[in-house]
């Protein structure tokens, strides 16, 4: 066990190095770079700035001082904020990025799996059409459209949540990012786990306990559950991804200071630090988080049990 | 692709918006505003703002966007304030000299001032700031502001020390600033953040992180107390403040909001105060809706195309520029497709007070002479129109930008037969190009001046200014700008900015389009708001009424 | 025999809705079965023998309907609802499904499936399930049974799993136990285990058995009536004494005279004419696999499926080559053919060495190298009709070919198999099972291809199909000079075509010799305990044969036995088995890999 997440570990360097070359260079290539704006800086100025930030060394050598300073745990000064550094960006960005990917995650699981297993129960019937339409517009509808459309009638109209912004980090505030973020995955987990659940309810093995006279649940719950999850668990790595992306626009929508934000604006600024540190660390998590979803794997399919 | 995306939620949202109509949030106005008699004040003072972007930094010093700035004005004095009406009244200066040849300031502090800690605020701290400004070490990207102040310019660029700039603490409440030349707006320039005090002991513990929450001491009718990077900032009153008998709000947030969609719909619930800006798409629907809230003013600033005059159609070919600029209907822009109240411009500088604008003949012409003179030109500038002309017409990727440029173009191919090849770029990539002038015939730019004077947009045209993309370089317009920079008269130095415009709109490197305004959602509980062409809105003359 | 019938079914119906229109699977089935008495329902495929015994628990597939009645000790079972069938499934009546791979729930331990019966039928502190649970482990010759109950299914063998299967149906004393086909996916060795598990059990546990079954063999030696079904309808019942010596139906008749016995006198091979020279020769080819870790922690594992295996055929002979599942056999033949690379050895073909060739030579070569497979639609694109699919070989080997000569091509060689000019723009899952194999050896057949490798070519099929297609075979064999390599493990089958056969066990070749010799006497302790294992479709000879079933079940070939490596199950082991691996030496006309090759006396045959 200790060897494999080792192994894995020590995996995960060349990929996230070559993440990080390819990132670094490709940000570096795009035209424009962190001070230009509108009112150009007298040469003098500029001068300052790019001896400040280590803009004036050959690229290569910025490069090697990117990664030694990343060994060290350290990602560079903020280009934009300037009072910041982008390893406290990062550390107040993300654990509001965090909780609502994580919410949105467990509610599109609770959801998905709940709505896919009743609709497999009920197959071509009222029940099953119902939630496949709804996961139909889950899926069609993107959540830049859904989410002013619900704040509209949420918060604009019923007045009963807030329409954005963090506020004491309390439900009110992460309802509706939550549920947004989580609409187009708890469509896709109910698709999924529909048709996975309907072919598991066809095997053998359930045949089995059906002709062992095992009620209806007990056969869902406890034969069929587990091997029906399988694809929603390998589909929890691109969910992830999913959910990343998707916080992008949703934390701008509502305002939320999240790690999601940083991203664009630190690409249209051309914030190389920060887009550089929200790129590692995100390549990092998606990594960790495939690790945990090989775990996770592991665990319910008592063949490739640890 | 983001902002694309943005547009299509914000078409949707538009759809549905005019679906809805009015809703509850809107009409929860049961209590009279202000009471009884209009004028009564609300129990909780608490002013939220959205604020745009998210500032940079809360470092005057260092801090560059209008964002920053809206909060730096509640944190921060400087030893000037504008009014208003575009004057300059005494702030954390009590009262001022100006020598014979105009080249020494000497301010008398107010006495009591205090720092948010406590501390007396001291001549000796506003040296400390005003070296601390133009300290290469502080890297200011707008250090140029204090150019005029002897010394400032060698010390940016590294060769001359800080202690060299011509300012003396005469004694605790005496402060003596030299100007390298005679500078009419200098008083004003001393309102801008660069010009800020910052508390030396304060810098010097914490360096870098000066600017946070925590760390931040500052002079102004605010204190900074919480600082939460993208979901707000929060102000509340400074009791050192030497007027904090006068501040009735006890407490501001700043919500930095960049979509303004989102900030609408914040707006409408009732979470903000005031917008700091309206997208162009919901206009229709707040006049319709919200008229009452809806609050335009004229700001300083011009929207305008830029030529380049030193690459062919346009390079010596004035004939052709005018042309462009007549043949497009200014009228039709601004009510159609801007559609916030813009002003049509039909020369460089924004009307301000002291300064007379400098319109062509043509400005007073129905649109149908202005197009007859047009095609007039354009045969005589050698493009006939059996060989059409096609042009590049670059601007950033934005819709209102794109809306714009699809008009104009439609309105040259209309009048002059012109082809326009529209083509938008990245901001980034955008400035770039711009800058290098190879390839660019028709640039989108806009202009916002940095204090209320004529010279900052007069500046931008002279051939070596930074900024000039077009590369107009005109000897008779340079030696106008020059001698203004040095004419100390009043009266002498508007003739030569208002001549050296006659020479420009002449000339025609540019096509004014229209000039800003500003546009903004303000509930009508606000109090003391008073619109102005700086946008400039001090919190501690703002109260909330009763509601 | 009691007086009051345990079950009784009377004109029981089974129709299923399908888009292409009703079908009736079981048409007016009527029969009684007694306590404790075995019954065995015999029938091909599509008979609808399956379908009636899941329709007595309510089982049918969601388009399926079940009229009529079925008694269980007077109570009706057709048309319950779920609620009242569930007291009877698992409680009352246990089944016992073919296949136990995929019928025991891979995701949960033994004890789990085993504890929810019972927690279903017959509530207990859980002590004393778990003790129960052991007893019915104990009961059905699982050792360890306390550690079993942690165990999942796929740490289990076939045959394991199918003994946690009949001891899950018997954990709650059911009056009857039905069996589909409880052994067909089984290996002969196992199969013979769990059946005369089946009989212990029954006298044990005074269960009443349905088995239902095609295999005619196995009913003689198990039960003591049996009924007949074909499309739907029973055409006999009776004894199984009866039936077996007077067959009245002629279906019945049908079904005995296709089913190959190994007591029987073997239908003559085509003779192999003297001066044969050699096509194929193989010297010591070995294949390995690697395959990803079992587990998700440990390495990645290496098999060797096949070691240093030594063969010759002769032009227009058949070499069989008998083995139980895993010992390699169908992989040697793709290694001969090079469609999975050897590890090692050479393989030669008419002459030159396959094992030299590059890509496109080998190409070339395959013409006349062709493969038959087990399952014959699976095999076929369904999207082709059979001109195309069996014209493809010619589109590589012969494209000068137009339209009209592809098209004459396909109509001989389809008559050659016995199929139609009719059939030419046919879809494959418009034939039966038997008449896609037909299409399958057409197609292998029109490049007229020296060599034939049959894969397990009739084990898909019911007995009467394969023995028409075994005839087939042998009749183009004759006619064509085809050189067969037949791959089965069905050994009466093999008898049937086979001049030489080859037995495998565990990736080795344990004995090679004549089919008469092999069969009449033969050497190696696992040739023996295959043939005996082997069911005779005879009571009369089945009640008196002495059998004792060979233990056990092939160990993994990821950690083979050392020297020889059947020892483990074998009866004769000594000592010098273990550290001595046998070499494959002649004793009278037959190679034998075992130590104790000529020493052993007779085999006991019944
Ligand atoms: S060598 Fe030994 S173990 Fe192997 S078959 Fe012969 S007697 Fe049995």
């Amino acid at each position: 066990m200790l060897r494999f997440t080792l192994n894995r570990l020590l995996g995960a360097i060349p990929t996230l190095l070559i993440l990080i070359a390819v990132a670094f260079f490709l940000i570096r290539m795009a035209p424009g770079g962190p001070f230009d704006s509108e009112r150009q800086l007298p040469p003098e100025i500029e001068a300052n700035l790019r001896a400040a930030y280590n803009l004036d060394a050959p690229l290569h050598q910025q490069f090697l001082r990117y990664l030694a300073d990343l060994a060290r745990g350290d990602f560079g000064p903020s280009f934009q904020y300037r009072d910041f550094t982008v390893t406290e960006l990062i550390a107040s960005g993300f654990p509001v990025s965090l909780r609502l990917g994580g919410l949105a995650l467990l509610l599109a699981l609770v959801l998905g799996v709940t709505a896919g297993t009743l609709a497999a129960m009920r197959q071509n019937r009222a029940p099953d059409y119902a939630v496949m339409a709804v996961s139909m517009t889950g899926i069609s509808v993107p959540n830049f459209v859904m989410a002013p459309l619900l704040v509209l009638v949420f918060a604009v109209l019923l007045g009963w949540l807030p329409a954005g912004g963090l506020g004491d980090g309390g439900w009110r505030h992460l309802l509706l990012p939550v549920i947004c973020l989580a609409l187009p995955q708890v469509a896709y987990i109910a698709r999924l786990t529909r048709g996975s659940m309907i072919e598991v309810l066809r095997s053998h093995f359930i045949r089995t306990a059906r002709a062992q006279g095992l009620a209806m649940h007990t056969i869902v719950l406890r034969h069929a559950l587990k091997p029906a999850l399988l694809p929603v668990v390998s589909f929890l790595g691109p969910a992830a991804a999913g959910l990343i992306t998707g916080s992008v626009v949703i934390e701008q929508i509502f305002g939320l200071p999240g790690l999601g934000r940083y991203f664009v604006q630190g690409a249209l600024n051309r914030d190389y630090t920060l887009v550089m540190g929200v790129v590692v660390f995100y390549g990092a998590l998606i990594i960790l988080f495939n690790f945990l979803v090989d775990l996770l794997y592991g665990w319910l399919d008592p063949r490739v049990k640890a | 692709m983001h902002s694309h995306r943005l547009s299509l939620m914000g078409a949707v949202l538009a759809a549905a918006l005019f679906t809805a109509g009015c809703g509850p949030a809107e009409q929860r106005t049961a209590v009279p505003i202000g009471g009884a008699s209009g004028a009564e004040l609300a129990e909780r003072q608490v002013f939220r703002r959205g604020n745009g972007a998210e500032p940079e930094t809360l470092d005057p010093h260092r801090a560059t966007s209008v964002t920053a700035g809206n909060i730096a004005r509640d944190l921060f004095e400087g030893l000037t304030e504008m009014t208003p009406d575009g004057s300059v009244k005494p702030a954390a200066a009590e009262s001022w000299t100006i020598s014979e040849d105009s080249l020494v300031y000497t301010f008398r502090l107010r006495s009591g001032a205090r720092w948010s800690n406590g501390d007396p605020v001291t001549a000796g701290d506003w040296l400390f700031s005003l070296r601390r400004a133009v300290d290469p070490a502080t890297l200011s990207d707008y250090a140029a502001i204090l150019y005029p102040i002897e010394g400032a310019r060698a010390i940016v660029a590294g060769e001359a020390a800080p202690d060299t700039l011509g300012v003396q603490a005469l004694d605790e409440q005496t402060l003596e600033i030299r100007l390298a030349a005679p500078t009419p707006y200098f008083l004003g320039l001393l309102t801008h953040s660069m010009s800020y005090p910052v508390h030396p002991p304060s810098v010097e513990r914490h360096g870098e992180r000066y600017a946070r929450a925590g760390n931040l001491v500052s002079n102004g009718a605010y204190q900074l107390t919480e600082w939460v990077v993208q979901s707000h900032i929060r102000a509340v009153r400074n009791p050192y403040y030497w007027n904090d008998a006068e501040t009735v709000i006890n407490e501001v947030w700043y919500y930095p909001i960049d979509n303004q969609d989102a900030e609408l719909r914040r707006y409408r619930t009732g979470e903000l105060d005031m917008t700091e800006k309206v997208s162009s798409r919901q206009v229709d629907w707040i006049q319709r809706n919200l008229a009452d809230e809806f609050v335009i003013s004229p700001y300083f600033g011009t929207y305008y195309y830029g030529l380049n005059v030193t690459r062919a159609p346009f390079q010596g070919n004035r004939e052709l520029r005018l042309a462009l600029s007549m043949a497009i209907d200014r009228d039709v822009i601004t009510e159609r497709i801007s559609g916030t109240g813009e002003i049509p411009a039909y020369s460089w500088v924004p009307p301000i007070p002291g300064y007379t604008q400098q319109l062509p003949e043509w400005a007073g012409w129905t649109q149908a002479e202005r197009e007859a003179e047009a095609r007039r030109l354009f045969e005589q500038s050698g493009h006939a129109a059996e060989s059409p002309l096609v042009l590049e017409l670059i601007y950033n990727t934005d819709d209102n930008h794109r809306r714009l440029a699809t008009a104009i173009a439609s309105m040259w191919q209309e009048v002059l037969g012109v082809e326009t090849r529209l083509s938008n770029q990245e901001w980034k990539v955008f400035l770039q190009t711009r800058r290098e002038r190879r390839q660019t015939q028709v640039f989108r730019s806009g202009w916002i001046g940095d204090y209320l004077d004529a010279f900052t947009f007069t500046e931008l045209l002279h051939s070596t200014y930074g900024l000039n993309d077009t590369g107009y370089a005109s000897e008779r317009y340079d030696e106008l700008v020059d001698t203004a920079a040095l004419e100390a008269d009043p009266a002498r130095r508007r003739a030569l900015l208002e001549e050296a415009e006659r020479v420009l709109i002449d000339d025609h490197p540019i096509i004014p389009l229209y000039f800003y305004v500003t546009a903004r959602l303000v509930k009508p509980w606000v109090g003391g708001y008073v619109p102005n062409i700086m946008d400039q809105h001090y919190t501690k003359n703002l109260y909330i009424l009763k509601h | 025999m009691s007086t009051t019938p345990l079950l009784e079914v009377s004109d029981l119906h089974v129709r299923f809705t399908t888009p292409a229109g009703p079908v009736q699977a079981v048409a007016g089935l009527s029969f009684s079965l007694s306590a404790s008495e075995t019954l065995a329902i015999v029938g091909e495929s599509g008979s609808g023998k399956t379908q009636a015994a899941l329709a007595l628990l309510g089982l049918l597939a969601d388009n399926g309907r079940a009229s009529g009645s079925a008694r269980l000790e007077g109570e009706e079972l057709i048309g319950q609802p779920a609620r009242v069938l569930n007291r009877v499934r698992g409680a009352r009546i246990g089944m016992v499904f073919q296949d136990p791979m995929t019928s025991l729930n891979p995701f949960l331990t033994i004890g789990d499936q085993m504890g929810q019966v019972l927690a279903r039928h017959r509530p207990m502190a859980r002590a004393a399930a778990r003790a129960e649970c052991c007893r019915l482990l104990d009961a059905v010759g699982i050792s360890a049974a306390a550690r079993r109950l942690t165990q999942y299914p796929h740490e289990l063998s076939g045959g394991m799993r199918q003994r946690v299967m009949i001891a899950a149906a018997l954990l709650c004393r059911p009056a009857l136990l039905i069996a589909d086909e409880p052994t067909t996916a089984l290996d002969v060795t196992v199969q013979a285990q769990i059946l005369a598990l089946l009989g212990e059990l029954r006298r044990e546990f005074a269960t009443a058995v349905l088995l239902i079954t095609h295999d005619l063999g196995i009913v003689a030696g198990t039960c003591e009536r049996m009924l007949v079904m074909q499309r739907g309808a029973l055409v006999e019942q009776g004894t199984v004494d009866q039936v077996y010596a007077e067959p009245a139906h002629p279906y019945t008749r049908r079904l005995l005279a296709a089913a190959p016995r190994l007591d029987a006198p073997r239908s003559a091979a085509v003779p192999l004419p003297a001066d044969s020279r050699m096509l194929l020769a193989a010297e010591e080819v070995s294949v390995r696999f690697r395959l990803p870790p079992e587990r998700l922690f440990s390495r990645a594992r290496e098999l060797q499926a096949v070691s240093e295996v030594s063969l010759t055929v002769a032009e227009r002979e058949t070499l069989g080559i008998v083995g139980e599942s895993g010992c390699g056999k169908s992989t040697l033949a793709r290694a001969l053919l090079r469609l999975v690379e050897p590890a090692a050895g050479r393989v030669q073909f008419d002459g030159r060495e396959l094992t030299a060739l590059d890509r496109t030579q080998l190409k070339a070569a395959r013409r006349d190298l062709q493969l038959v497979f087990q399952d014959p639609l699976a095999a076929l694109d369904p999207r082709m009709t059979v001109r195309d699919i069996v014209a493809e070989p010619l589109r590589t080997f012969r494209p000068e070919l137009r339209a009209a000569e592809v098209t004459a091509e396909v109509t001989k060689i389809l008559e050659e198999v016995g199929l139609e000019a009719a059939h030419l723009y046919r879809y494959p899952h418009q034939f039966s099972g038997g008449q896609c194999q037909r299409i399958g050896i057409a197609r292998a057949l029109i490049l007229r291809p020296k060599l034939l490798v049959c894969d397990e070519p009739v084990s898909a099929l019911d007995v009467t199909i394969q023995s028409q297609i075994i005839n087939l075979l042998r009749d183009l064999q004759e006619r064509f000079g085809l050189t067969l390599l037949f791959i089965a493990h069905d050994l009466a089958v093999v008898r049937e075509i086979s001049h030489r056969v080859m037995v495998m066990y565990l990736g080795r070749v344990v004995e090679l010799a004549p089919v008469e010799r092999l069969y009449a006497s033969p050497e190696h302790p696992y040739t023996r305990a295959l043939l005996a294992a082997v069911p005779i479709p005879d009571p009369e000879r089945e009640r008196n044969r002495v059998r004792t079933p060979l233990a056990g079940e092939p160990p993994s070939a990821f950690a083979p036995p050392s020297g020889c490596a059947f020892r483990t199950r074998c009866p004769h082991a000594i000592e010098r088995c273990a550290e001595e691996r046998p070499a494959l030496r002649d004793y009278r006309g037959a190679l034998v890999a075992c130590h104790l090759a000529g020493k052993l006396g007779e085999p006991g045959r019944g």
